[in-house]
């Protein structure tokens, strides 16, 4: 960039004639493309990382790491034998959402957060 | 849930509510997690992303998303494929969040028809989920579950400091008893 940029400043000191004319405007395409690349440069996967810390400070992964850590093996294996569970599983395949939503609700300390 | 759904082509994201959390847990950042979770599983960030990113980047100090914008993202991205969106103990969110991200929920399964939210509560936010969310609420009641609690009391006793103080009797006992008294509650 601070050769484009440097050739810029040559150029803009005397644009008089035609070919200086021609000089600069190419000059400043090269500055106007050093300028885009600068921009896509956010869209290579290297900022992939900076891109998702953006969308969200909150790390609910962790959360659930932990609980998952804790959970004994097939608690709440009972929900996916439901037929409730089972319709939510299935629904919302036409145009207007059906049954896409559920809701297991309960009591503090009934297991409500280790079903999933 | 999420043991089955392991190695097949479909996205998960979770969110869990605190009390504690307080203000940290507002509807942007709860949706912009969301979001963050099912973009991070997929190859390449979409560029509705990426050109949001750069145009939020030019503005002095940087700036987040809108709700709206996070909202119309999480369509995009839920399209993409199936899509699990879990949310525990959605009681623990203050009310005006909560129902601005039930009305949010509510218009991703609108739009995303292979989009399914899983939501956990006490029981007193099901008139407000029935009334946010389109298309009805299968709603489940969840109480202790006498061979879950088996499972966990037979794991517990698995993993004791100090098994010798444990015999054969004692232990059935404590199988027994605690079920029944967590049943009897």
């Amino acid at each position: 960039m601070s050769q484009d940029h440097n050739l810029f400043i040559t150029a803009s000191k005397d644009s008089s004639s035609p070919a200086r004319a021609s000089s600069f405007n190419n000059n400043t395409n090269s500055f106007n493309n050093t300028i885009n690349n600068v921009s896509n440069h956010f869209t290579v996967p290297e900022d992939r990382s900076e891109i998702l810390a953006w969308l969200s400070p909150l790390e609910p992964r962790i959360r659930h790491q932990n609980l998952e850590a804790g959970r004994v093996d097939k608690v709440g294996d009972w929900l996916l034998q439901t037929e409730q569970f089972r319709n939510w599983l299935g629904g919302n395949s036409r145009d207007e959402p059906q049954n896409a939503a559920m809701l297991c609700h309960g009591n503090p300390g009934a297991g409500k957060t280790y079903i999933w | 849930m999420c043991d089955r759904a392991r190695g097949r082509d479909i996205a998960i994201a979770c969110f869990y509510f605190d009390f504690a959390a307080g203000k940290e847990q507002t509807p942007g950042s709860m949706l912009g997690a969301l979001l963050k979770q099912v973009v991070g599983g997929l190859d390449k960030i979409p560029e509705e992303i990426t050109q949001e990113f750069v145009e939020q980047k030019k503005v002095i100090g940087g700036r987040s998303l809108r709700l709206d914008q996070i909202v119309k993202l999480l369509v995009v991205v839920t399209s993409l494929k199936p899509t699990f969106i879990c949310v525990d103990a959605v009681d623990e969110c203050a009310v005006r969040d909560r129902i601005k991200i039930l009305i949010s929920l509510g218009e991703i399964i609108q739009k995303s028809p292979t989009t399914r939210v899983f939501l956990t509560g006490r029981p007193h936010i099901r008139g407000e989920a029935e009334t946010r969310l389109p298309g009805g609420v299968v709603a489940i009641s969840v109480s202790p579950w006498k061979d879950d609690i088996i499972h966990f009391i037979r794991k517990r006793l698995e993993e004791d400091p100090s098994p010798d103080e444990m015999d054969e009797r004692l232990e059935s006992e404590i199988v027994k008893k605690i079920p029944e008294t967590v049943s009897d509650m």
